[in-house]
């Protein structure tokens, strides 16, 4: 790295290896030694074989969480948007929003998930599939995440430009739209996307009422095939998924963090 | 004692929730069990992982590029990916190997499910914890730095004596924070049956059908929880708040 050196106070500038990278090297290390060590029933070959028979399978499992995430942000987002612009008001509903979002962001995700899962009178009358319950379950916390993401973007607007609009005779509420929002929609796009990320992790619990999702079907996968070596595998396999995933939404954050900063 | 709860379970059954399980002491006894569990889990998180968090830290303000190299690798993984993932890797792979190779010579796995929870949560939180403190760590005046350095202390002096001290209370925050976090996550380890509040909910609401009134004390458990954490919190903050900086 001879061109870093260049940089003031040390810090290499540019292109740099992202942290991730020994991650993926460090996940994949730790898997090869405890597969190595797994005891083997059968060849190595054989069970690397069975894992790829059971790929298509997992990848439709992880084409489920990243529905259910896709959708409870869509609906967070949705909601959150107005719980954080309603928690500004002194009104009664500004009272319920800040109710909503101090509720739901102290709740554990996975009692939620229960909740919306068992509790909800759903599909009584009208069918009402499992993941749509998981989804909804994971937009609460989410609709309370970008409520507070949303009042501090629109807390980091100077008010000089709250009372300047408003001596130009305008709204609280056309000021918000008209003037606030737009500015913060470049400030929120970094924290929406960590409330993504964070979801999409969380989409790992609907394993636990039922859904098949990428960790479900690692679940039934090991299960089924019923060997030490294939189990590490899976689950392995699965925690690479995951990082792979997540992890260039993460970076991807941090840049345009950086961005935002030095702007 | 009997009366109180009598009347509790009467004067709910009246708004529709079903807290009759309490009246029962094979129901009883394992819930109020299952509350003490949580807590045990939730107090010995926060303990380990404290710890952890300072040797993540050690290891990646450490000059050597190694360890600091794994050490941010681990940090990645572990906020990158599900803690469900990681404590079935923990539980569900690595107890499974070490389970076999016990059982090959004859001994028994000592290891329970209340300790893998403990060990995946902790370091889970740690690496929360070693990302707060960087930014602890960042956020120090220079002055103060050059300060210390130029009155002769030593490298290791200067981090436990001056920057340590300093980087604990600007990180405080988000230190807590992540203890808020810390006692939302222990609800995961109902999912490798360590018999924790939500597990035992879930033995006793699939008898009795029962969800909604579980889920409320389990709410209601949660939140008083997280209040009082977040009390010690602000407690902590206001009593180690460095004087002149802040409002």
């Amino acid at each position: 790295m001879a061109t870093d050196s260049a940089s003031p106070a040390g810090k290499p500038a540019g292109m740099r290896l992202p942290p991730g990278i020994y991650g993926v090297v460090g996940i994949v290390a730790a898997g090869a030694a405890l597969w190595s060590l797994a005891p083997e029933a059968g060849s190595r070959g054989e069970t690397l074989a069975r894992l790829v028979e059971w790929a298509p399978a997992l990848a439709h499992g992880f084409a489920m969480n990243v529905l259910i995430s896709i959708g409870a942000i869509f609906i967070g987002t949705m909601i959150g948007l107005l719980a954080g612009a309603l928690a500004m008001s002194k009104s009664f509903a500004g009272r319920l929003a800040r109710l909503w979002i101090v509720a739901f962001r102290n709740a554990p995700w996975l009692v939620l998930i229960y909740f919306t899962t068992y509790v909800f009178p759903f599909g009584t009358t009208v069918p009402f599939p499992d993941w749509l319950k998981v989804m909804l379950g994971l937009a609460l916390p989410a609709s309370a995440n970008i409520a507070e993401v949303f009042r501090g973007a629109v807390a980091s607007i100077p008010s000089a430009q709250w009372e300047a609009a408003a001596s130009l005779a305008f709204s609280r509420w056309q000021i918000l739209l008209k003037i606030v929002v737009p500015q913060c929609v470049r400030r929120m796009l970094p924290p929406w996307m960590n409330v993504y990320a964070i979801i999409t992790m969380g989409t790992a619990l609907s394993s636990l009422v039922g859904i098949h999702d990428l960790l479900d079907t690692a679940q039934i996968a090991s299960s089924t095939v019923a060997r030490s070596s294939f189990t590490v595998l899976t689950y392995v396999a699965t925690l690479v998924i995951f990082f792979a995933y997540c992890y260039p939404i993460s970076w991807l954050t941090r840049t345009f963090e950086k961005r935002l900063r030095t702007a | 004692m009997d009366t109180l709860l009598h009347g509790f379970v009467t004067a709910t059954a009246r708004l529709g929730l079903d807290y009759r399980f309490l009246l029962d002491d094979y129901e009883r006894v394992p819930f109020v069990q299952g509350l003490g569990v949580s807590i045990e889990i939730i107090v010995s998180t926060m303990t380990a992982s404290a710890v952890a968090g300072l040797l993540l830290l050690l290891a990646l303000r450490g000059r050597n590029r190694l360890v600091c190299g794994l050490a941010r690798g681990f940090i990645e993984v572990t906020r990158n990916t599900p803690t469900l993932v990681q404590l079935y890797c923990a539980f569900l792979v690595l107890n499974m190997l070490i389970t076999q190779w016990l059982h090959a010579r004859g001994i028994d796995n000592p290891f329970k499910p209340f300790f893998w929870v403990v060990l995946v949560l902790s370091l889970h939180k740690a690496a929360f914890h070693a990302e707060a403190l960087r930014a602890g760590f960042d956020a120090l005046p220079s002055q103060t730095l050059e300060g210390a350095a130029s009155l002769g202390f030593s490298r290791a002096t200067r981090f436990w004596r001056i920057e340590l001290p300093l980087a604990l209370r600007a990180a405080l925050p988000a230190l807590v924070n992540n203890m808020v976090e810390l006692v939302k996550a222990s609800a995961v380890a109902s999912a490798i049956a360590v018999g924790d509040v939500t597990y035992q909910s879930i033995m006793i609401w699939t008898q009795r059908d029962n969800v909604l009134a579980l889920m409320l004390l389990i709410l209601a458990f949660f939140g008083v929880l997280t209040w009082l954490v977040t009390l010690a919190g602000s407690w902590l903050e206001r009593r180690y708040r460095i004087p002149g900086y802040g409002y």
